[in-house]
């Protein structure tokens, strides 16, 4: 089930929040975690079982890594249940990658594994992989309610697209949170506002590279509105989802953590990595980069470390060879900003957002493609070597169309609506004016969003399948 | 406001909104269909242990609610109105409004549709036509597109380009130019199709074209419904209603018309059509396969058989005053080889007279 849908909004959403404040405290996680069954069964009823697993045996591996802390049996069982969980990944969704290239290479003919990947797997199993990390390491306990535990691992706020919520986030939330006038408004505020960058924005946005891509009118301009389009897209998509997570988590009285912060603003490929998607970055970092010794190791290591975990990033996000260059182009970009780019950016700042947003919408241009040959197809659309116009009827038309949309979302994807937001709240009765505009304006988002949901049926969620 | 009575509104609106609509949605009957669309709306579907663990149910349900959401024809409209005016998008589902029209931007050339299309067409000629018929003729009817695209800053087919791609495929076929004859006003402005009483000069030259003279005598009749045409549901904007009309002549009352589905006789016009989904239906009553027309006080003693899509329903009733009999086949409703056994072709004229959107997406040509 998506949040950006009639279903979610108007029959499961207010059916799960009247049964949750209704039941007693102590029966709400047991509210959560069943309503989270249904949500995600409702997408695919066959995989349920698939999670069901999964969260059990990460239970059962965390109580026994705790009962043998410091005992190698603990080691042994923190290895068996990331091999498990990797394991589980590791088939659903990369098998078919490594047996076709296996085929390509060697010209044996494998037989395919014909199983379709099971909706948020790479969310899940990173989060029951931390759990067990964590309890691993002593820095959480291992939690005996197994309720507790499949309610946090399955919670439909963040099943689906995350973020990617660490068990120590909301340890404390598990068992004791609390939920007031002021919370929910906060939590409802987030989620309108994810609502809408996802169906008002992304959406709309997603037709226009849909459109592109059908188009047989391409010129250098087609490319590179498809390429900021698209990139505009999948932030919106992404962060909307994000937003959408934490707002509904803060209703429910839990603190996710922020997953993007106006990455587009980023002065640097470093500091882009901080502001996009952030749990799945600190995810890699301190579960993957910092345990093969980080940047504390000799030059020749920490290439490694670097090209090992954003090759790591890349596969995650898909079993493409399009989703590995996607990953090593970050790795080779942070290790020149690390070597000597850096202290330049940092000098010329202009030159700096120029160059970011250059990089990202190369990058995503790459991380869209169906496959290299598009990524090199659209890469030389892009500089002029597809022998394409420059100008089409249709490029002009669409970008015409799309214009004020476009522009819309750059100015979505900076803080100047918050700063402006925040101005008039600074001035005389600029409160009371925010006080009564600010329902208003959350009303009518929520019926614009409803009547593109009504209207079109065009909904695809992009991190569905990562 | 304070900012706790502010959350506490935020909470309450939002709380009214969604469970208000939850609860109309349930309450609410459901309706069985889209005047403005034009179709059947989803119902609740089938729940049992098989259509959930298929995913077959919730596919449905999915689909249900969004037809069935309360107001659903309002939210079309608000969904409308926030694309054109605040997101200042030029089109709605490639609708756009022009010159008090609603226009479908038919954009861009199928290639492979106009093969297709000239292919069945060539399979016709070979198969029925070809050593039977005296003349051959093919005729296109412009989308309204053609008329406003290129003023208002809109995408359209280089309609050159297509008409050279069709005709090349058919060189047994005269073409027969109907786009300087026409003008976006003898086309409804809420519909995609053309206006009956707008199309005397159409059927004249037509008619001429092909050796026929037309007297081009009618009594021009209302009929009494306001007409919302196709576009109107789809561009899901407040357009005002239009006013349907057709031609009579003495002539027609003679006229047997003959509907080869049911192997009965039927009016030209069928009013009680004008009641449907689709007033334009009223037109030898709408989608038929295989209709003639026969005329015994026709001026000529010519026959005519005529592939055609719904255009040709209006058109059709004013072209029989100069022929004997006309035949109407639509293959996309009968196949062609059927057709053998009910066309008698020696001696007559054949007309391929379809609307440039039809052939542009002519995957329903048989």
């Amino acid at each position: 089930m998506l949040f950006s849908s009639i279903p979610f909004l108007y029959y499961f959403l207010p059916a799960v929040m009247l049964l949750y404040f209704l039941v007693p405290k102590k029966l709400r996680n047991s509210v959560l975690f069943l309503s989270s069954m249904f949500f995600y069964a409702w997408g695919e009823p066959r995989y349920v079982w698939f999670m069901l697993f999964s969260i059990t045996q990460g239970y059962l591996f965390g109580l026994l890594i705790e009962r043998f802390q410091g005992q190698r049996l603990s080691k042994v069982f923190l290895t068996s249940t990331i091999a498990v969980s990797l394991g589980l990944l590791g088939y659903c969704k990369y098998a078919n990658f490594f047996l076709e290239n296996f085929h390509a290479l060697t010209g044996v003919a494998v037989p395919v594994v014909k199983l379709a990947l099971p909706i948020g797997i790479s969310f899940y199993t990173f989060q029951i992989v931390s759990y067990t990390i964590d309890v691993y390491r002593g820095d959480v306990k291992a939690q005996r309610n197994y309720i507790h535990l499949a309610a946090y691992i399955s919670m439909f706020p963040q099943l689906i697209a995350g973020p990617i919520v660490r068990y120590s986030d909301i340890d404390r939330e598990l068992a004791e949170r609390t939920t007031d006038w002021d919370k929910a408004a906060e939590g409802i505020r987030r989620f309108v506002i994810g609502l809408s960058k996802k169906i008002l924005i992304a959406n709309l946005l997603g037709e226009l590279v849909a459109i592109f891509k059908a188009s047989d009118e391409k010129s250098l301009l087609f490319y590179w509105v498809y390429a900021i389009a698209f990139s505009l897209h999948i932030y919106f998509d992404f962060s909307g989802y994000s937003d959408m997570a934490i707002g509904l988590g803060r209703i429910f009285g839990f603190h996710f953590p922020e997953n993007f912060r106006y990455p587009f603003i980023s002065g640097s490929i470093t500091e882009f990595w901080r502001r996009w998607h952030i749990s799945l970055g600190s995810w890699f970092r301190d579960y993957l980069y910092i345990p093969l010794g980080g940047n504390r190791v000799n030059r020749v290591k920490w290439v490694r470390n670097l090209f090992l975990v954003w090759m790591a990033t890349g596969l995650w996000h898909g079993a493409e060879w399009n989703f590995v260059l996607w990953g090593l182009y970050f790795a080779v970009l942070l290790m020149l900003e690390k070597l000597f780019l850096l202290p330049i950016l940092q000098k010329h700042k202009v030159f700096s957002h120029i160059y970011v947003l250059f990089l990202i919408v190369i990058n995503f241009v790459i991380f869209d493609a169906s496959g290299m040959t598009e990524v090199f197809a659209h890469l030389a659309g892009m500089f002029g070597l597809a022998g394409a116009p420059v100008l089409s009827p249709a490029s002009v038309y669409y970008l015409r169309s799309f214009g004020c949309l476009i522009l819309i979302a750059v100015i979505g994807a900076t803080p100047l609506p918050k700063y402006l937001v925040e101005k008039v709240r600074g001035r005389k009765g600029g409160e009371k004016i925010l006080a009564i505009l600010e329902p208003v304006y959350l009303a009518a988002l929520l019926i614009a969003c409803t009547a593109f949901l009504i209207d079109g049926s065009f909904n695809p969620f992009l991190y569905f399948r990562f | 406001m304070s900012e706790k009575m502010k959350n506490r509104v935020i909470v309450v609106v939002s709380i009214v909104l969604v469970y208000g609509f939850l609860l109309w949605g349930i309450f609410q009957k459901d309706g069985s269909l889209s005047v403005s669309e034009r179709r059947k709306l989803t119902q609740f579907p089938k729940l049992s242990v098989e259509t959930v663990l298929s995913g077959e149910f919730m596919e449905k349900f999915d689909k249900y609610t969004l037809d069935q959401f309360p107001l659903r024809d309002l939210f079309r409209r608000v969904k409308a109105y926030t694309s054109f005016y605040v997101l200042r998008q030029k089109d709605n589902h490639d609708i756009y409004l022009q010159d008090g029209h609603a226009i479908k931007m038919e954009y861009p050339l199928n290639e492979k549709s106009i093969e297709h299309a000239a292919d069945r067409f060539s399979y016709v000629y070979d198969k029925l036509l070809a050593g039977k018929v005296n003349n051959v003729y093919v005729s296109l009817i412009p989308d309204k597109n053609y008329f406003a695209a290129a003023d208002a800053g809109y995408l359209s087919l280089n309609y050159d380009d297509f008409v050279g791609k069709l005709t090349d495929r058919m060189p047994y076929a005269e073409y027969l130019d109907l786009f300087p004859v026409l003008s976006l006003e003898d086309y409804y402005a809420t519909d995609t199709h053309w206006r009956q009483e707008k199309l005397r000069q159409t059927a004249v030259f037509l008619a001429q074209e092909m050796g026929v003279t037309l007297s081009d005598s009618y009594t021009v009749k209302k009929a009494e419904v306001p007409f919302y045409g196709v576009y109107y549901g789809q561009s899901a904007l407040p357009l005002p209603a239009e006013d349907i009309f057709y031609l009579e002549a003495d002539w027609m009352q003679d006229c047997i018309v003959t509907d080869y589905e049911t192997d009965r006789q039927m009016p030209f016009y069928t009013l009680e059509k004008l009641q449907g989904n689709d007033p334009y239906e009223l037109f030898l009553g709408g989608p038929k396969s295989l209709i003639s027309i026969e005329n015994p006080n026709a001026t000529t003693d010519k026959e005519l058989i005529v592939f055609r899509d719904s255009f040709g329903s209006s058109l059709m009733p004013l072209l029989a005053e100069g022929y004997r009999k006309i035949t109407l086949a639509d293959i996309r409703y009968i196949q062609p080889d059927i057709l053998a056994g009910f066309l008698q072709c020696e001696g007559a004229d054949a007309l391929f007279l379809y609307s440039t959107s039809v052939i542009n997406h002519s995957e329903t040509i048989k």
